[in-house]
């Protein structure tokens, strides 16, 4: 009953406020009369009476204010009354608002923005069932620790383990678009037949791979991802069991995939997202242990299976299975079981963590801005507050209004923050940095939006401290003494510190900058190994030599085209790729499965078309071919493996080729006829394996990239490179038609992007420093206008103000500069992963961004100080 | 206000209120005066805490209240008791015993 009447109070209070107010007047104004009435009877005269009355009652206006305090409703109606004035507050000085909602707005929707991938990509669980049991399963065999697996080994773990639901086994490669309709190459993923179920809970239609399409004769099957289906077979639903034109040969499509499924493997594994149709492969006894590794393994571990026991049990596997006289028994063959989450974002990671840190830096120098801005107006309101405070406004009503002010300024510029942040998401996954491109979904959701809010409140919480820490200090009689101008003018260690603080941020994220560009520009003149100007290319699926070999003559001949030639994997592209061991006659066990490198069939004069450099020996012919002596060329990297200090021309190598026709590998022995300088495959920054080349009629693939060099200023040859495919076979799908320099560009696509980012955060926050610093520095001599003034009266030269301002500014850049390089000592390390050609500790990057800082900070002391130096005294005292 | 009679005030205030008005009427300066005569001088109870308990005793419907014409014929507003008062009254009389008997027990004990 008390609770219901407490709310009916409570909207008499809200609603009614004038009733409720006026009868609060006249019972303490009658409280007054009868008191003073006590004093009359007493003895003492009517005014005296009232005087005391009223000393004794402690002040009408403060009874009034005791039951607004207390009665039902108060805190929602202080609160209404606080958000109107801090409104009113906020638009009383327009300027300050908008700049500190923008400050904020830039500072938070950085936040929101980095956040949401954040969450995106390293907290939310993976799309799959029971992500938290999904592993990666790499082998490790020489150098490389994280190589695939061969069907034989796959087969073998299997056998040998007791931790894991399912161990399953995927490669991409490139194939053709099912169905009829213009052809088209894609990516094709071969999986184990129970890959599909450890990432999806069931198709949305037929049914995935099972043990029969494992079987010798089972026929062709196919299982589509939603994009195909909709956008090859309209959607239909009577798709399941037809049989469909796939590429050479016809297959059954058994399945569909939700359209919510998403393939996201770690960037390394070579399995990209945008695989588009799945075919099984078969992992069954009887495989060559001498075979291929190709391909990627996923387990799901056992339902309370531990990852360590489940490493333990892959240590065991490993050692038996280098007993088994496989490619893995040299006896270095190892087995390591990661989880699948960190290990598909072990490369995004770095960045993002980086780029977290770099706008953390931001808000925080915008939070010292506001703060400073907010303080110096509260030194500007100490008399109103005082006046407040004598009115009956209790400190922590006065703290309250600050927290208030500060609240909404944090609310407000949090609601721009989203705008901007989901703006900036935008903008990001527009850039897409490769290492970006397995995740496309980045939502402002619950936890977004949840991570925003806080961030907002802990902001304002933040810069109002300052302000409130003032109010603890009003002292009524002499802030009410004091004039307004000079009211409360102390020049705060506060200041100083934020100050000090600002530039010490400005100066690590700065630093962080200096080096991503450095490294960015290390990039851009990396020597790649080849010349990408002036050549284009276009990959095509062949069905074997004499079309290729005959598209590569009538594209000599073509006007402007001074050289073609074809190769299986283009530099720096994702395709499928391919590699093995490769030793020397007479290598012994060991030394035969500690080179690896990558495996390249080629048409004759791709060097030249590519522009890398021949070193010694000389090109393919067309008359290399599985007729004549088997020949090889290798890069200078695989040279020095195998045969330092020796010439390895007129040298045997042991190669897995496949001269009876697509993927039919077998070990055979080939002569080294030359050597070619390392061309950078993988990235500008990294030689992640040494390359063997090998003549197309000894390794046929299905699909093949043409490399075209035309004379400079030539016109596009989109149009007759068509007509000349077209002309040798109207089914030969032909895509990817792109310069080489593209494919160089998405390659720096990923430092660009981190340079950019960088800069653009480090500028802003220098931009905030520097407004920190002018900020401080003008009000300081606005304040000081009038000791100036007296000071050049009495015969202080005008150089010496101006050396005096600047000192003052130069006293808090100094130590925020050290206190910037102590900081920068633990963090840049930090950075080490993403930088090239670089050190964290670069002397040279240290000095500039010191200098930088410096001169930036002299800049914006420098403009006050003028202004401190060309004060007329007699101006300023007269103003006084 | 000193800060000792704050904390001795606030649980009891109340109490006193609600016993000082009993089954009569009296305004707030009356309430007061009753306090400081039924306490023989330990209480003065400063209008700055008397009006706030007064208004949220009657928000908590166990006061009401109405004008009126004081002794000196000055308007005034008058409180009294509702049912809720009473039974408050009786409530709140029990709980002190309870603790008053407790606080002396405890401090007799050795």
């Amino acid at each position: 009953m008390a609770l219901i009447a407490r709310i009916r109070a409570a909207f008499r209070n809200l609603f009614r406020r004038s009733e409720v107010e006026a009868r609060l007047d006249a019972e303490v104004r009658s409280y007054a009369d009868l008191l003073t009435d006590e004093k009359i009877a007493a003895g003492l005269a009517p005014a005296e009476a009232r005087r005391r009355a009223l000393a004794e009652s402690g002040g009408l206006e403060q009874i009034r204010q005791s039951v607004r305090d207390r009665r039902a409703g108060a805190t929602l109606d202080n609160l209404t009354q606080d958000l109107r004035y801090a409104l009113r507050q906020l638009r009383r000085s327009p300027s300050l608002t908008s700049l500190a909602i923008l400050t904020l707005a830039i500072g938070i929707g950085a936040n929101t923005a980095i956040f949401s991938f954040v969450n995106a990509v390293l907290l939310r669980p993976l799309p799959y069932p029971d992500p938290d049991r999904l592993v990666s399963v790499w082998s490790g065999l020489g150098y490389s620790g994280r190589a695939p697996f061969s069907s034989f080994e796959l087969f073998e773990v299997r056998r040998r383990t007791t931790q894991f639901d399912q161990l399953a086994g995927i490669w991409v490669t490139n194939g053709a678009l099912p169905g009829d309709g213009p052809a088209e190459q894609i990516k094709v993923a071969d999986v184990t037949s129970n890959f599909l179920q450890l990432l999806c809970i069931r198709p949305a239609l037929g049914r995935f791979f099972g043990p029969g399409d494992d079987l010798p004769n089972a026929p062709n099957t196919i299982i589509l991802t939603h994009g195909v289906w909709a956008r090859r077979f309209g959607s239909d639903p009577s798709i399941i069991g037809r049989s469909v034109r796939y590429g050479r040969y016809r297959a059954t499509v058994i399945g569909v995939l939700p359209a919510s499924f998403r393939l996201i493997f770690p960037d390394d594994s070579s399995i990209p997202a945008t695989v588009e149709v799945f075919e099984s492969v078969p992992v069954v006894p009887g495989a060559d242990p001498q075979g291929p590794a190709f391909l990627r393994v996923i387990g799901r571990l056992r339902n309370g299976a531990i990852a360590a026991t489940a490493q333990a049990e892959m240590n065991r596997a490993a050692v038996e299975i280098n007993q088994l006289g496989g490619r893995a028994s040299m006896g270095n063959f190892t087995l390591s079981v990661l989880p699948f989450q960190a290990d598909t974002v072990r490369d995004i990671r770095p960045t993002l963590l980086c780029l977290a840190g770099g706008v953390a830096f931001v808000l925080l120098i915008g939070c010292a801005n506001i703060a400073n801005l907010l303080m110096a107006r509260a030194r500007q309101r100490l008399r109103e507050t005082t006046i407040r405070a004598a009115l009956g406004a209790s400190r922590a009503r006065l703290a309250r209004q600050f927290l208030t002010e500060s609240v909404l300024l944090g609310i407000l510029g949090g609601l721009c923050a989203l705008a901007l942040g989901y703006a900036a998401i935008h903008a990001i996954l527009a850039a897409r940095p490769p290492s970006f491109s397995n995740f496309t979904h980045v939502p402002l959701d619950a936890p977004v939006l949840a991570f925003t809010f806080l961030v907002a409140l802990a902001t304002s919480v933040l810069f109002s401290l300052a302000p409130m820490l003032s109010v603890r200090r009003v002292d009524l009689t002499r802030d009410l003494k004091e004039s307004t101008r000079q009211a409360g003018f102390r020049r705060g260690r506060w200041t100083s510190a934020l100050v000090s603080a600002e530039v010490a941020l400005a100066f690590v994220l700065l630093l962080a900058t200096g080096l991503l560009m450095r490294t960015f520009v290390n990039i851009l003149h990396a020597d790649p190994g080849f010349r990408p100007a002036n050549v284009f290319t276009f990959r095509v699926s062949t069905p074997g030599y004499a079309p290729i070999h005959l598209i590569q003559q009538k594209l000599a001949s073509l006007p402007g085209v001074e050289s073609a030639s074809a190769i299986s994997h283009l530099p720096l592209d994702n395709a499928g790729n391919w590699y093995d061991y490769y030793w020397k006659e007479g290598a012994s066990l060991a030394e035969q499965t500690s080179v690896m490198a990558d495996h390249r069939s080629t048409l004759p004069g791709y060097f030249a078309a590519i522009g890398a450099t021949l070193l010694e020996g000389r090109d393919f012919t067309d008359s290399d071919d599985a007729q004549h002596q088997h020949v090889a060329i290798i890069d200078d990297v695989l040279a020095r493996q195998l045969w330092p200090g020796q010439d390895p021309l007129g040298q045997k190598i042991n190669l897995s080729d496949s001269p009876k026709g697509f993927y039919q590998f077998q070990r055979d022995w080939a002569v080294v006829i030359g050597v070619v300088h390392h061309v950078q495959y993988h990235s500008l920054t990294a030689i992640v394996r040494p390359q063997i080349y090998v003549p197309y009629p000894l390794a046929p693939r299905p699909s093949m990239s043409f490399v075209v060099h035309t004379a400079s200023g030539a016109a596009s040859l989109a149009a007759p490179v068509r007509a000349i495919v077209d002309s040798v076979n109207r089914d030969m799908p032909i895509t990817h038609v792109e310069p080489m320099q593209l494919l160089v560009d998405r390659a720096h696509a990923e430092s660009r992007f981190a340079s950019l980012l960088a800069t653009l955060l480090s500028t802003i926050a220098l931009v905030l420093a520097c407004i920190g610093i002018y900020g401080v520095l003008s009000y300081s001599v606005a304040q000081r206008t009038a000791e100036i003034g007296i000071r050049m009266a009495i015969g202080a030269p005008r150089t010496q103000v101006l050396r005096m301002i600047l000192a003052d500014g130069f006293a808090w850049v100094l130590p925020g500069l050290l206190a910037g390089f102590v900081l920068s000592l633990l963090i840049a390390p930090l950075l080490t992963g993403l930088l090239f050609g670089v050190a964290p500790g670069n002397p040279l990057n240290y000095a500039l961004i010191f200098v930088l800082v410096l001169a930036v900070s002299a800049l914006a002391a420098f403009i006050p100080a003028r202004r401190a130096a060309s004060i007329d005294p007699l101006i300023a005292l007269r103003y006084e | 206000m000193d800060p000792n009679r704050t904390a001795l005030l606030q649980g009891t205030l109340d109490l006193l209120i609600l016993k000082a008005i009993g089954s009569a009427e009296f305004h707030g300066l009356g309430i007061s005066r009753r306090i400081e005569q039924i306490t023989h001088g330990a209480f003065h109870v400063k209008p700055g805490s008397l009006f706030p308990a007064l208004h949220r005793m009657e928000e908590a419907g166990w006061l009401s209240s109405a004008w009126g014409e004081s002794e000196n014929n000055r308007r005034a507003r008058f409180y009294r008791l509702t049912k809720a008062g009473h039974r408050q009254l009786g409530e709140e009389t029990a709980q002190w015993n309870r603790v008053a008997l407790a606080i002396a027990s405890a401090l007799k004990a050795t």
